[in-house]
């Protein structure tokens, strides 16, 4: 066990890292870092102005912008080449310093402290409403499987699964908020509980397509399972269907709903990008979306490395529930 | 009303009278189980022996209903005068797993990989029975001491991926014991284990039988298994009981000439050494609409015209000697029809027969 924690510690440093340095490198070569920093007096030619006359006046604006630039230059370590600046940006983190942002010199810890919390409780809402969807809908598919529910079951998935996340959240926002107003419309921060209540929408468009294939995964698996000599065991041991089902068949029948838990994580951060627009919900995706536009590059590094590292972790607990679901993975 | 218990006639603990199954599929309809009837009596052994596609486990799963959904299912089971078929549709609670229950064939794939053994033996003691948590272990330790489960305390906390093939098939048997159930329905139990542990565990399981008074239908492909331990012996054929008899009549007196083969098809301890066995020629019938003869025929070398000519029926009354065979073997008729094939060098239903055809009773 002590290895195999070692063994995926080991892999999530080399996975923050090599995420880190592409997504330096690439915010780098996409555009010059000062630009975002001084604007147009990135282009300015100190050299050819450093050069002219001293006692020219005309010059002195540009001299007192050229120190400017060169003042930024310092700060941000922009004379330095980007290996360097790099590691200098992970030294920097290493000692609780994500950098500013550009766009109004806030820390960036302190955006990510603000923002995080309402994406936590989306996506942990979301695999909430997907999971507690999917796990009575594919138990009961299973159980009668090929039949008229099972069969309504297939179509309703592929439905679901093809819908793209803004489509159904506008209809879910339009049904059940505006016209049947059973949940709010927009965003509250007001109580845990309007927080949570509000949360249930977009929840839902996140979690509901994610369902669906939970769903799809979970009826094949049981289908399976419910075949194995096991489950004809614990029938002949005389115990009734359900608890065949949820105290047998279903615990060896979650790994690939496990397995796709874990990856679709990074979907899921992806699809809050979206969800958080339509709801207006001020979190993390949102404010991806608005540094990526404005090459605010620290406050994108930091979300990405965020993400890179939930994404690591989540697959390390994933890992960690198989050998719970199955004993036989403990021993190897 | 006061029944005279010395003059009635017993009744039989498990009736079974014209059993059907069928399995529709792609390619036609699958008539695994073809008019079987037998009874069996409180405490007795009655060993069901054919070859793989015989219909004799089908015949246990329709017993214990674990047929699948699609199964066609005709016929009569009765159980201690109930219907089987009527409780096992109304979701009878208690009923499998206390009264009757199974053994299966593989205790690789019989136990549940992720619990632990002690949990899946007190979980029929805690569902049936309402024992507590602690009482139903304590109880599941016991049975694996029952079974001869070596550091039976240890092994309830394991998993079965932990345990040799016999060990768990010792588990899969005190499971099926932990509520005392008045019969049980072994199949193939000692098929998937090491040869080294098949004798222990048959010899395990008709200790355990004659001590708790229970009956059992021990299903098998080895009439060397029946020998010794059942009472009453049935051998299936293409889903139809073609011969049955008490084990001693069975084994001495055969009729059928099917049975004769498979006797020849096992090595025996007083053979010479290197002595041949006798293979049954041909593969097992398609169940998938048989022809309207004998199914043996083309693999018997008593086979006459006559063979093909419908199937024959079985003969006698329940619980005598019965067969279904129009020349039986250890017969006149039988003799007369072996010799005449000999004589011809092949059956009517095309089998040849080279050098030794193996005598004729």
């Amino acid at each position: 066990m002590a290895r195999f924690f070692i063994r995926r510690l080991v892999l999530l440093v080399a996975v923050l890292f090599a995420v880190t340095f592409l997504g330096f490198s690439a915010m780098n070569f996409l555009g010059d870092p000062l630009f975002n920093v001084v604007g147009l007096m990135a282009e300015l030619d100190c050299e050819a102005i450093e050069a002219g006359s001293a006692e020219d006046p005309s010059l002195d604006r540009a001299r007192s912008d050229c120190e400017t630039v060169a003042e930024a230059r310092a700060t941000y370590h922009l004379d330095r080449p980007v290996p360097v600046r790099y590691l200098l940006w992970v030294g920097d983190m290493f000692t609780g310093d994500f950098g500013t942002s550009f766009q109004n010199d806030q820390p960036v810890a302190e955006i990510i402290r603000e923002k995080l919390p309402e994406t936590l409780i989306l996506l942990i809402m979301a695999q909430i409403v997907s999971l507690g969807v999917a796990i009575p809908w594919g138990v009961v598919a299973a159980y009668r499987a090929n039949r008229a529910f099972d069969r309504g079951s297939t179509v309703a998935s592929f439905g679901l699964l093809s819908i793209p996340n803004f489509a159904l959240g506008v209809v879910l926002l339009y049904l059940l908020s505006l016209r049947w107003q059973i949940f709010p419309s927009a965003y509250e921060s007001d109580s845990v509980v309007g927080l949570v209540f509000s949360m249930v929408l977009p929840a839902a468009t996140l979690g509901l397509p994610l369902a669906a294939s939970y769903q799809r995964l979970l009826r094949t698996d049981l289908i399976t399972t419910l075949q194995e000599d096991f489950v004809h065991m614990a029938r002949a041991k005389g115990l009734p269907p359900m608890r065949i089902m949820f105290r047998h068949a279903l615990r060896p029948s979650l790994f690939s709903v496990v397995t796709v838990f874990g990856v679709s994580t990074g979907a899921m951060i992806g699809g809050s990008l979206v969800v958080e627009q339509i709801f207006g919900i001020p979190g993390i995706g949102r404010e991806i979306v608005t540094a990526v536009v404005r090459d605010d590059f620290p406050v994108v590094l930091a979300i990405v490395m965020l993400v890179a590292c939930t994404f690591v972790i989540i697959n390390f607990v994933v890992d960690l529930f198989y050998s719970w679901l199955d004993p036989r993975v403990r021993a190897r | 009303m006061a029944p005279d218990q010395t003059t009635a006639a017993p009744v039989p603990l498990l009736s079974v009278r014209d059993l059907h199954v069928r399995f529709p599929t792609e390619r036609g309809t699958v008539n695994a189980v073809n008019g079987v009837s037998f009874d069996l009596y409180e405490g007795k052994t009655l060993a069901i022996v054919g070859e793989s596609g015989s219909g004799k486990s089908v015949t246990a799963k329709t017993l214990m209903n674990l047929l699948p959904r699609s199964a066609l299912v005709s016929g009569d089971v009765t159980y201690a005068g109930q219907d089987v078929r009527a409780l096992a549709a109304a979701g009878t609670k208690h009923f499998f797993g206390v009264q009757m229950t199974m053994v299966f064939q593989d205790p690789m794939t019989s136990l549940n990989p992720v619990k632990r053994v002690g949990e899946q033996i007190a979980e029929t003691l805690r569902y049936h029975l309402g024992r507590s948590r602690s009482a139903a272990l304590e109880e599941a330790e016991d049975l694996l001491d029952a079974v001869g489960m070596p550091e039976p305390a240890r092994r309830v906390m394991q998993y079965p991926h932990e345990l040799s093939g016999g060990l768990r098939q010792r588990v899969v048997i005190a499971m099926a014991l932990a509520c005392q159930p008045r019969l049980l329905i072994a199949d193939e139990p000692t098929t998937a284990v090491d040869v080294t542990v098949q004798k222990h565990l048959l010899d395990l399981l008709d200790e355990l039988r004659r001590d708790r008074g229970m009956a059992m239908i021990l299903i098998t492909h080895d009439l060397g298994v029946a020998h010794g331990r059942a009472d009453d012996v049935a051998v299936m054929y293409a889903g139809r009981i073609v011969e049955t008899a008490d084990a001693r009549t069975l084994f001495v007196d055969m009729r059928h000439p099917y049975t004769e083969a498979l006797l020849r098809s096992i090595p025996r301890i007083d053979d010479p050494v290197h002595h041949r066995l006798d293979p049954i020629p041909g593969r097992p019938p398609e169940l998938i609409s048989p022809p309207d003869a004998c199914a043996f025929a083309p693999r018997c070398l008593y086979a006459q015209a006559d063979c093909l000519d419908g199937v024959p029926e079985l003969s006698g009354l329940v619980g005598l000697h019965r067969f279904a065979c129009l020349h039986p073997t250890g017969t006149e008729r039988g003799v007369a029809a072996a010799t005449a094939n000999r004589a011809a060098g092949v059956t009517v239903a095309g089998l040849p027969l080279t050098g030794d055809p193996g005598g004729a009773g």
